[in-house]
């Protein structure tokens, strides 16, 4: 049992331009993959808590590769599972969670954030895992420490998880420092001034229209599509509860959180987790499924000059993050087969497209990309997952949809042109970790 | 007496998610009063449309959260009500000139009385 | 409208104790001639903490971008809602921002690109704080 779980070191990421092709690219591969159910909101009983749904998720992902959990020797994952509602001050945990797992120091535990610890107590057939640590954040971090780990030979048949729990109440709505009358710390020069998350995305979203002379209606074909394409993914949560498209008069009309940002800009919270298996092409070839090889990763850590960044800053780190993952796998933009990138603010997706270069996208086209065939059955697929928008807010079925489309087991999301090379992650186009898939080592 | 009545779906209607108090054979008791009935939810209108149409509801209306005052420009009625289970169901009846009832309160159904001109409480 | 008021800290203090007097002041290396704001304990470009100062700025600006809040997490704003949230970028140096409600400017009528000046607004626990008008 680890003692102290860290989070990945600093050096792991890849944050700058110039370090050349990924010494591990190609060594790592994505094999099984595992998913809980979806729900809009915890019920209270224990067996869809984030901590048994996380459980559940990762015995899927070793069914799913063919590994027996003795076999699994590491696990990497994301503590906080929290989607902007908390645990009520004082309120007490419920007993029969209590009695149905094994506690950690804190009884929220499994509840309200998710350790390593509570995770490897309460999955005892996770007998050999020697290596363990945190991606903080993202599935998208979580993904990119565990392909460093195993590239590092740290860890050779790896766990990679993400869980997210959402609780009664609003999206940060009214809570803890928003309540107050007074506002302390950095706050006081944004949220202070009543931002909402989607706030920075908003005001970078209003300068692109102007500077490209573009309009918000045409995003709106963007967001039809990706909740098509969302109802085609069984595991997410608008296919299981809410099979219902949606149509370009629904994203007109819809109510503004931030304008030029509306609720369907903004993702629904909702409880589920997911679970991968990485390990080695070579102890991937006895496994169920085919590897997807895992190219180069990239990270971001832009120093934004001042409240928040602009809309330049922006376009230029995305376009350097594109860089870099282009630099380390060794491909170009015409390489890629799809693209998945974040979309939780939707017009992220925007920003993240044009910096890929994504089918000769540049900067101002995106909107204009989005009136031509961006289906999962054209030429250029534009988040064949449907992401966030299509399945609601985990930051992860893009993952999920990049190694299943290259797997060519994506059902009836497969993308009509051979799936190849893929490139994933987020969140931010001005700060996040991204992934390139690849069908072959590279 | 003309009177309108927008729901709410999730945490409002049984056929929210979360499910809520209010159920169909409400509605249908208030349709055959003949009020003016159908929805305000973040639900996209689209959606609202099919889930009424799957509960064989004809609902004379539907609308995002935010368009009671439009739903109000578009029917003359007497009494216009909003049932909703959250703050933001309150904010816009109230900016919109509908009376507010929690959901919980209209389980009680209170707009039967009102053909016979009892006030609400 | 009535805002958060802000409580001043080791870091901020002069900035807030000069907005009390009117005057709008930033933090300034002197090494490097560069302004920065948040304030830091540092410089971001040089590292250094020894040759920060705090520079008395024009209060002249240009509006760079903003967005409608119609949502707002803030308690003590939800009632003025909708209302404007605009990233304004200093004369001396426009990498440098602020927010502001820009007050006297109607909901999502807001002037691209326009010049805008300083003025203090006096929140409920006395602080002032920078807001910014349009002018011109």
């Amino acid at each position: 049992m680890p003692t102290k779980v860290p989070n990945a070191p600093e050096s792991w990421y890849r944050t700058r331009e110039g370090l050349g092709i990924w010494p591990h690219r190609g060594k790592v591969a994505a094999v099984g993959v595992g998913l809980s159910p979806t729900a809009r909101r915890w019920d209270g009983r224990p067996e869809t808590s984030v901590g048994a749904w996380s459980i559940l998720a990762l015995r899927k992902a070793m069914e799913d590769a063919g590994v027996s959990p003795d076999q699994v020797d590491g696990l990497v994952m994301a503590q906080d599972t929290a989607t902007g509602s908390p645990w009520p001050p004082g309120k007490p945990v419920p007993e029969d969670f209590l009695t149905t797992f094994q506690p950690t120091d804190d009884p929220l535990d499994g509840l309200t954030r998710l350790s390593a610890e509570w995770i490897l107590q309460n999955t005892p057939e996770l007998t050999n895992v020697k290596f363990t640590m945190y991606g903080p954040g993202c599935m998208s971090n979580a993904i990119v420490v565990a392909a460093q780990a195993v590239g590092e030979g740290l860890t050779d048949t790896c766990l990679v998880l993400k869980g997210w729990h959402n609780l009664e109440g609003r999206y940060y709505v009214g809570q803890g420092a928003a309540a107050e009358d007074t506002i302390a710390g950095r706050a006081k020069w944004t949220t202070g001034w009543g931002t909402v998350a989607c706030y920075p995305t908003a005001m970078h979203f209003e300068a692109y229209c102007r500077k490209y002379g573009v309009t918000r209606d045409m995003h709106a074909p963007f967001v039809v599509n990706s909740r098509k394409n969302g109802l085609l993914f069984p595991e997410g949560f608008y296919a299981q509860h809410r099979p219902e498209p949606l149509t370009v008069e629904d994203y007109l009309s819809a109510r503004w959180i931030a304008k030029p940002a509306s609720l369907l800009d903004n993702d629904l919270p909702i409880c589920v987790s997911a679970a991968y298996l990485f390990t080695t092409p070579e102890r991937a070839r006895d496994m169920k499924q085919k590897p997807v090889y895992i190219l180069n990763h990239a990270s971001d850590r832009i120093k934004i000059r001042s409240v928040m960044p602009t809309l330049e800053e922006t376009e230029e780190c995305a376009a350097s993050n594109a860089r870099k993952l282009y630099e380390g796998a060794g491909i170009t933009a015409n390489d890629l087969s799809f693209e998945g990138m974040y979309d939780g603010f939707g017009q992220f997706h925007v920003f993240h497209l044009e910096g890929l270069g994504f089918r000769g996208v540049k900067r101002g086209d995106a909107l204009h990309f989005f009136q031509t065939d961006i289906s999962i059955e054209g030429w250029n697929p534009v988040s064949p997952s449907g992401g966030n928008i299509g399945s609601g807010r985990t930051r992860f079925w893009h993952h999920t949809d990049a190694i299943q489309q290259i797997q060519g087991r994506a059902g009836k999301r497969q993308i009509w042109r051979k799936a190849e090379v893929g490139v994933t992650g987020g969140p931010f186009p001005y700060g996040g970790n991204f992934t390139v898939w690849g069908a072959t080592p590279g | 007496m003309a009177i309108l009545i927008s729901f709410d779906i999730d945490g409002t209607m049984e056929f929210g998610d979360p499910p809520g108090g209010i159920t169909l054979e409400m509605v249908r008791r208030a349709q055959e009063l003949g009020f003016l009935i159908g929805s305000c939810s973040d639900r996209p209108p689209s959606a609202q449309q099919a889930l009424w149409e799957k509960h064989d509801i004809r609902a004379d209306f539907v609308a995002p959260k935010h368009g009671l005052d439009e739903v109000k420009s578009r029917f003359e009625a007497d009494d216009y009500l909003h049932i909703g289970d959250r703050d933001t169901d309150q904010q816009f009846a109230e900016r919109a000139g509908f009376r507010f009832y929690w959901a919980y309160d209209a389980i009680h159904e209170p707009w039967l009385t009102l053909g016979d001109a009892q006030d609400l409480p | 409208m009535p805002k958060q008021s802000p409580i001043p800290d080791e870091l901020d203090r002069p900035f807030w104790a000069a907005c009390n007097e009117g005057r709008l002041v930033i933090q300034h290396c002197t090494r490097c001639d560069r302004l920065q704001h948040p304030p830091e304990p540092t410089c971001a470009q040089c590292g250094s903490a020894d040759n920060l100062e705090w520079r008395q700025v024009s209060g002249r600006g240009r509006i760079y971008s903003y967005a409608v809040m119609y949502d707002t997490p803030v308690t003590v704003l939800q009632a003025d809602q909708p209302f404007n949230i605009v990233v304004i970028t200093l004369e001396e140096d426009p990498g440098i921002q602020m927010l502001s409600h820009l007050p006297g400017t109607t909901v999502d009528q807001v002037p691209w690109g326009a010049s805008v000046q300083v003025e203090f607004e006096t929140t409920p626990n006395g602080q002032k704080v920078p807001e910014w008008r349009v002018v011109g």
